[in-house]
């Protein structure tokens, strides 16, 4: 089994992800940036993401986690990535 | 108990009569508005566009003047929606989610005076300095040293306003397409249309004032009248469903549970997404009574696992284009069976429906163009009485009374039934997600890039059922374009909806007799390159 991403990594990488790859507007994609409100994802954009984490790390992702709480950033994305045993703790 | 008709909609109503003559009834009746987050009963959503309205006075709004509401939705996006109306303005909804250079055409085309906004602070700059805006309400941290701006925050200490007068045929909105030459299209609609359309859809839905309904469409988006307008008639409530809970079906699906929407409104994407990825066989949802959908088709095999997964909810599927508002209806109480389309129906109340041929002769069998004459008409298109005269055929047909008639572009035809089938557009026009593209401005736009030299935009449905639009390009010698590249530029103009997931480069592109570029032949090579 592959070693899980630091918390660091995993959102250094999936920030770029999302500005590479789903985001259609040139903003700065920070930790905290509400990817929702701005426009930068949407309900396309939420597949893409969640299915590059379930790549990304190996996991399944079920249908009731994936919710507002646990995408509107990139940082809720990390944290539910350790709370999945998916991302190594901070 | 039918509660609804405590207003009688009379022929000097206006919409502002919705939240003042029911007044009393409504304070009594209880909750109007929530999104999960914030609530308002009647007397709150009363008072806080009373002094949406007043700021917009303040602002130097006057009888007439066009205000637009340019905010994401919350159940502050409706107190807007009604403070612009109640200030006397025309009220302009504008989409949160569109390019800040889609939004200046709008603003400067339907002449908007005052904003209300919750844009980002670069946004809002922007819109000042490309448009001739003169105030603004503002709901976010945006401010100006160039026009008049009043804080959202500030409106509990503004002065109330009462509602300004205003006759039945004034404009109460303008809700903006895009035209084929990428020139937005506004339709105009008055106080008398837009109530029509409140009186025949609540006696069709049997609303009563302890129903639920779900606003799922964005203000700028036609199918929002209905919670918009029809709520406040018969005093029920509404759960605004925020944007960002639309993104997440399990969101929405546990939204829905906890407010106990009984009524629900939308295109069947937002359905079909509930369904696919809701959670909810985890959900309780039988407080649902009556689902409409509308706006674009609904794949047959996912209509019946709707069905399935909601049982006790009545499923109809609604038709009309935002020119009409709405104008029939098909109750779909067997799942559908093999392909088939599901029909549109027949006409609703208030309403004449004719098929006519090329020449505009009434026909009754056969493929023709659907036109319909009925109180719930626009007045016209904002500004373009060529475009209005188009669309509006002034004339009477033999076994009819009506004599204006909106000629809608969809091409139907009557069923062994005599429900009315939709098949198609006589032009260009789209719809994905529900929201009109029009491929000429798509074509318009991605030919003024450097690296193009032809250009057809066509719609084509992916593995799993979701209609895209694909950029089929031919480039300039030795030129190179990337998916990014036409993204971002279609992203700056149009709608996201219109922007393409795909882009196929080809040697020549198809042409017809007459050398024009052959869409149809565009999305068999589109086709043929991607199955390759």
């Amino acid at each position: 089994m592959t070693t899980p991403p630091t918390s660091d990594q995993f959102a250094t990488d999936l920030a770029a992800f999302i500005a590479a790859e789903v985001a259609t507007v040139d903003d700065p994609i920070d930790r905290d940036t509400d990817l929702l409100l701005s426009g930068l994802v949407d309900s396309l954009g939420v597949v893409m993401v969640s299915d590059w984490i379930q790549d990304r790390l190996a996991i399944v992702i079920d249908p009731v986690d994936i919710v507002l709480e646990n995408f509107q950033t990139v940082k809720a994305m990390t944290a539910y990535g350790v709370a999945r045993g998916a991302v190594a703790a901070p | 108990m039918c509660s609804y008709g405590f207003l009688v909609i009379s022929d000097k109503s206006v919409l502002t009569d919705l939240l003042d003559l029911n007044r009393e009834t409504l304070v009594s009746n209880g909750p109007a508005l929530s999104d999960g987050t914030d609530a308002l009963d009647y007397a709150g959503f009363v008072d806080a566009a009373a002094g949406v309205a007043g700021a917009l006075q303040r602002l130097g709004v006057q009888s007439g003047d066009r205000v637009g509401v340019h905010l994401h939705k919350t159940i502050h996006s409706f107190v807007a929606v009604h403070g612009a109306l109640r200030a006397g303005a025309v009220m302009v909804p504008l989409d949160p989610f569109a390019p800040v250079e889609q939004l200046a055409a709008v603003i400067t085309d339907a002449d908007v005076a005052v904003l209300i906004t919750d844009a980002r602070a670069a946004t809002f700059d922007q819109l000042v300095s490309l448009t001739g805006l003169t105030g603004a309400v503002v709901r976010s941290s945006a401010a100006s040293d160039v026009i008049d701006v009043i804080r959202w925050d500030e409106l509990p200490d503004i002065d109330r306003a009462p509602p300004l007068p205003v006759l039945p045929d004034d404009p109460a909105y303008i809700i903006y397409t895009s035209g084929s030459t990428g020139q937005p299209k506004g339709i105009v609609h008055t106080h008398r249309s837009a109530l029509a359309y409140v009186r025949i859809a609540a006696a069709a839905y049997e609303l009563r004032s302890d129903d639920r309904l779900a606003n799922i469409a964005g203000l700028h988006f036609d199918q929002s009248t209905f919670e918009l307008y029809v709520a406040p008639y018969v005093g029920c409530a509404v759960t605004v469903v925020p944007d960002a809970v639309l993104r997440f079906p399990a969101s929405l699906s546990e939204l829905v549970e906890r407010e106990r929407v009984t009524v629900w409104y939308s295109v069947p994407y937002v359905l079909r997404q509930l369904v696919s990825r809701g959670a909810i066989e985890t959900r309780d949802l039988t407080s649902i009574r009556w689902i409409l959908y509308g706006g674009e088709s609904y794949p047959a095999d996912e209509l019946a696992g709707l069905m399935r997964a909601l049982p006790g909810a009545k499923i109809s599927n609604v038709y009309g284009p935002a020119e009409v508002n709405q104008c029939t209806r098909f109750d779909v109480n067997v799942p559908p069976v093999g392909d088939a389309p599901v029909p549109i129906g027949g006409a609703w109340a208030e309403t004449e429906l004719l098929v006519v041929d090329a020449l505009d002769r009434p026909i009754v069998d056969g493929v023709g163009e659907l036109l319909v004459a009925t109180s719930t008409m626009m007045d016209r298109y904002w500004k373009r009485p060529d475009l209005t005269s188009a669309a509006i055929v002034e004339r009477t047909f033999t076994g009819s009374f009506a004599s204006r008639w909106y000629r809608t572009g969809d091409l139907v035809e009557a069923d062994s039934r005599g429900d009315l089938v939709f098949l198609g557009r006589v032009d260009n026009q789209v719809k994905i997600r529900g929201q009109r593209v029009e491929l000429e401005a798509i074509d318009l736009t991605i030919r003024q890039l450097e690296s193009v030299a032809e250009v057809a935009a066509v719609v084509d449905t992916d593995e799993s059922g979701e209609r895209g639009v694909i950029a089929v390009v031919e480039l300039q010698p030795d030129a190179e374009l990337t998916l990014r590249e036409l993204q971002r530029a279609v992203a700056e103009r149009h709608p996201r909806v219109g922007v393409p997931v795909e882009l196929v480069v080809v040697e020549a592109l198809a042409r017809t007799g007459t050398s024009k570029v052959d869409r149809n032949a565009a999305l068999v090579q589109a086709r043929a390159s991607r199955f390759r």
